[in-house]
């Protein structure tokens, strides 16, 4: 690790040489761009989780140089998006949308969030010259910060799906690599990896968004299944859909009782206890599971993209984007721009990675000294190609996490078979996506 | 057996409190362990949940006193006046006390919204007289009620206004009542969550609200949440057992009428 | 003649309670029912628009609400008759002569979970009843009980807490109720009979009903009411086997944002709530 900040100096060092050389051909520093605004204050909203807290380690270093406050609210997850709606509607005090790659649609269609390139026209100086977007990967771009074609948010707390193994745990039972396909991983390591009270398996179930993201569509997608077909009808009955429904439902055998009641918490605690062999969790848990005081089994971490399903690998994909808000004032939303600018920026990437967060620079990954994340080969591989629309992003979204998270844990306890749930959702569904409006063609299909 | 039920959860969320988080992990749990401060010093200070123990205190000191100030002289007028819709005008005081508060919290989002009341201490204030304000009504209008009418009279003849009656003579009598129903009143407001989390964010956040705010789903504080539930119960639990000859007289008169 | 005053007199003591509590209370209300025949979701405020009595007939076909609602009525029904168990046991213990200092405390210890914050009893549930590290599966002799991720398990943890916190209350109540009966006429009943049970039957009983009625009333109401510890504890699930009808309004209005469905769930609760409550004042408290 030491080795690696003195490494990050030495980087940040000619980074801020080679701002230096920019600032003398543009005339463009961070410094001199955010003057004007010195004495903002920026109000936007956090989590609870490590990319947060490393920008906010970061933080002191972009108050200084510009002058501008950032005054950060935190809330779970959970509660995030219910703050930030009633805000907006009740024109609060937040200048930045911090936005789920699901409430895009919404944030957009209600126009809570500027436009990027709106935000470039109306404030030219405080365009950083080396901004780069291309740099991002252009997958988590556009589903993170993107929609309709029109970029609003730059990604900042960036996950994918990745499979978490205890290399102990399975060399132990004979397998020198982890499974490749979810067939596999089932049949071959679920028996084998499952006894004496440990499991081969968690698959985070909370009834939340964790039941329809990490749960409900992570078996969708590698099946060949989806949500909705090209008509915006429920796709859920198809023959895939049902065949990676009733693969969750079998893998159950290998996982802990009551897994409908676990959230990333308890699968994270689960593998770091030693108790689950394999999980398939967000990027941004490497840190919490390699650290000795958070994980006993640190030393047997290693990490690989996603199993493959018969319609190869679509892991699950998630993050957030920041973007301005419509709502703030002229100085606000200069200042919050500066700011996304900033925590986004390809110069600061390697600090963000280092201090517990995962940047979507592409740049950043292709740098030395990385050895010590291990997620980052399989991050790298998972951004490749993945689906943007792993759960629709549209407006109608936080009504449908419901219904998909009611009878989707139901179906997990068998209460309903997955042909009544699925059907239960897609009849629910599509009275709601009726009601908005898709398909009397009022509304063009995007999702 | 009745002391251990109820005072163990006690023991337990207090002594969790003083846990680091792997300890606090530990399967089985341990009883003995070395306790630290650290979760507290992390809540009140980085966390902020002294200003929402502040926040908390505010508005439940204030919409008591505001549920004294109207509902007092309306259990007078209850107790000692005859009139039409008396007891139509009673029972929707006490219909109040049993409406959900999610039934009034959607609207009252809306309005305080379009009126720019949100997050505002005043706001919770004025909310939480739909609680407090028949608690208020309920009890002490009983309790006018077993003061005897002579004394009223008496006054009454010699030339005594209502209000006079009301102040010099029923009110001092009629005390016990009062601090009964402020004591309630003070407890549910100070213990009231729903408001809370829909109508503030962060200026007039109370400290129910705040507790809760911890429970991240990627991580969960276990010794973060019991210090903050630490914090919001014992001044209440205190004041409760200072006052608790008058909470159980109280009970008996809401109650058993 | 007792109590005849001027209208001006009445209005000036009662009046500023009466417009308080409108204010807060029926202003709220009216904006709730014209929410109720709206499409109005949070998300949507582009596109208000006028349905009449659709979210009305959505909420009465709709399972869900009535699961909701039967569940609500379903826990009532179980933690009501443990608390009036273990309240009257409690308060016929205490009630006996002797053993001055433990009754005090047991007295002062009662008072202890009734004022605490409904939200903490929840958090403290998540730790306590926890499958691995929580203290109940301890004491419980090693069990591996999963509480809160199994639905019947979970229900049963939401009734323990709901006695565990309003027993005292039902006990206190009843104590008030035993200590009304007249001592002479206590004392001659244990001459007749050994009987504790006919005395408890035919001499406390009828000072015991208004206290019961009143418990009824009030845990009725406050069922209809519960948010804050389901909330913390569960929210709802496992599936949907806590989901009680203040937490299912709650996760229509601002978790789907859907304001106008949930007003008008909102409107069918306070109905129900009012019709009950009707019930009980006019046939319980019939002098007012």
């Amino acid at each position: 690790m030491k080795t690696l900040r003195t490494l990050y100096s030495s980087a940040a060092l000619a980074s801020l040489v080679a701002t230096g050389a920019i600032a003398d051909d543009h005339g463009w520093s961070l410094k001199e761009a955010a003057a004007p605004y010195a004495g903002t204050t920026v109000d936007v909203v956090f989590l609870l989780r490590p990319g947060y807290e490393a920008i906010e380690a970061m933080l002191p270093a972009f108050e200084e140089e510009t002058g501008i406050k950032i005054n950060i609210i935190k809330h779970p997850y959970e509660n995030a998006l219910g703050e930030q709606v009633r805000d907006f509607v009740a024109n609060g005090d937040l200048d930045i949308a911090l936005i789920d790659l699901v409430w895009i649609g919404n944030f957009a269609e209600n126009d809570w969030i500027m436009p990027l390139s709106e935000v470039q026209e109306k404030f030219p100086d405080i365009v950083d010259p080396d901004l780069d977007i291309d740099d991002f990967f252009p997958l988590v771009l556009n589903a993170f910060g993107g929609w309709n074609d029109t970029i609003y948010g730059l990604p900042f707390d960036n996950y994918s799906g990745l499979m978490f193994y205890n290399r102990c745990m399975l060399e132990e039972a004979g397998f020198d690599g982890p499974p490749e396909t979810w067939e596999e991983l089932k049949d071959v390591y679920g028996p084998a990896l499952t006894k004496d009270g440990k499991y081969a398996f968690a698959l985070q179930s909370k009834r939340n968004e964790t039941q329809s993201a990490d749960s409900f569509a992570r078996v969708l997608w590698p099946f060949g299944g989806s949500f909705l077909d090209d008509e915006f009808r429920s796709n859920l009955m198809s023959d895939e859909s049902q065949a990676g429904l009733q693969f969750r439902q079998d893998l159950m055998e290998y996982m802990p009782d009551g897994i409908v009641a676990y959230d990333h918490a308890e699968t994270v605690n689960g593998f770091a206890q030693g108790d689950v062999a394999m999980i398939t969790e967000w990027s941004a848990f490497y840190s919490t599971v390699v650290s000795p005081e958070t994980s006993t089994v640190a030393e047997c971490v290693e990490i690989a993209p996603e199993p493959m399903g018969p319609a190869g690998r679509k892991p699950a994909l998630g993050g957030f984007s920041l973007a301005v808000a419509s709502q703030a004032d002229d100085a606000e939303q200069a200042a919050a721009y500066l700011f996304i600018q900033w925590a986004t920026s390809k110069a600061n990437a390697r600090e963000y990675l280092e201090r517990g967060g995962v940047p979507a620079r592409q740049s950043v990954y292709t740098e030395d000294g990385l050895e010590d994340f291990k997620f980052v080969p399989a991050l790298v591989e998972s951004w490749q190609d993945g689906v943007p629309e792993f759960r629709p992003r549209f407006a109608e979204w936080p009504e449908i996490t419901e219904i998909v998270q009611e009878w989707g844990t139901k179906m997990m306890l068998g209460e309903v078979t997955t042909e009544e749930g699925a059907e239960e959702i897609g009849t629910r569904m599509e009275e709601v996506l009726d009601a908005a409006g898709y398909y009397s063609g009022e509304k063009p299909l995007a999702q | 057996m009745i002391i251990a039920v109820c005072v163990f959860p006690f023991y337990w969320m207090v002594t969790t409190s003083l846990k680091t988080q792997l300890v606090a992990l530990e399967a089985p749990p341990v009883w003995i362990f070395e306790p630290t401060l650290g979760n507290y010093r992390e809540a009140l200070f980085e966390d902020g949940v002294l200003r929402t123990l502040i926040n908390s205190l505010i508005i439940a000191v204030s919409t008591t006193l505001l549920a004294l100030v109207l509902g007092v002289p309306a259990a007078f007028a209850l107790a000692r006046f005859e009139f039409r819709g008396k007891k139509d005008l009673w029972f929707w005081f006490i219909t109040n006390r049993m409406i959900s508060p999610i039934v009034l919290a959607l609207p009252f989002f809306l309005i305080a919204r379009n009126l720019g009341m949100l997050d505002k201490h005043i706001t919770l204030i004025l909310i939480y007289l739909t609680f407090n304000l028949p608690i208020v009504i309920w009890i002490v209008t009983d309790q006018f009620r077993g003061i005897p009418y002579d004394l009223d009279e008496a006054a009454r003849l010699e030339g005594a206004s209502h209000f006079t009656i009301m102040r010099k003579i029923c009110l001092p009598l009629a005390m016990p009542g009062v601090a009964v129903s402020a004591i309630f009143s003070f407890i549910f407001s100070w213990n009231e969550l729903m408001f809370g989390l829909i109508l503030t964010r962060t200026d007039a956040k109370t400290a129910p609200a705040m507790a809760v705010s911890f429970m991240e789903g990627y991580n969960l504080p276990y010794g973060k949440i019991m210090a903050t539930s630490t914090l919001i119960v014992i001044p209440v639990l205190i004041f409760a057992l200072i006052a608790s000859k008058q909470l159980v007289r109280g009970l008996t008169m809401g109650a058993v009428k | 003649m007792r109590g005849r005053v001027s209208r001006k007199t009445i209005f000036a003591f009662i009046g500023p309670a009466v417009i308080g509590l409108a204010a807060v209370g029926i202003a709220p209300l009216l904006y709730a029912l014209w929410t109720s025949l709206h499409f109005y979701n949070l998300t949507k405020l582009k596109r208000v628009e006028f349905i009449g009595l659709e979210n009305y007939w959505n909420v009465l076909t709709d399972e869900v609400f009535w699961q909701a609602m039967g569940r609500t009525f379903f826990l009532l029904g179980t933690a009501l008759p443990l608390q009036i168990a273990f309240g009257l046991g409690i308060a016929l213990v205490l009630h006996q002569p002797g053993l001055t200092l433990i009754k005090t405390l047991a007295r002062l210890s009662l008072v202890l979970p009734m004022a605490t914050t409904y939200a903490v009893v929840g958090l403290l549930g998540q730790v306590m009843f926890n499958q691995k590290f929580g203290v109940v599966n301890q004491l419980l002799g090693g069990a591996d009980i999963n509480w809160i991720g199994d639905p019947e398990n979970a229900f049963a943890m939401i009734i323990f807490w709901d006695v565990w916190q309003w027993t005292p209350f039902v006990a206190l109540v009843l104590l008030a109720g035993l200590t009304m009966v007249p001592g002479e006429i206590e004392e001659a009943a244990r001459l007749e009979t050994k009987s504790k049970w006919t005395i408890l039957r035919y001499v406390q009983l009828p000072f015991l009903l208004p206290g019961l009625v009143a418990v009824l009333i009030l845990r009725t109401a406050d069922t209809l009411k519960l948010f804050d510890m389901v909330f913390t504890l569960t929210r709802g699930g496992p599936g949907a086997s806590t989901e009680f009808i203040s937490l299912m309004i709650q996760r229509v209005g601002f978790r789907g944002f859907d304001q106008g469905l949930a007003s008008a769930q909102a409107i069918i609760l306070l109905i129900i709530t009012i019709v009950l409550a009707q019930i009980y004042i006019r046939v319980f408290y019939k002098e007012v």
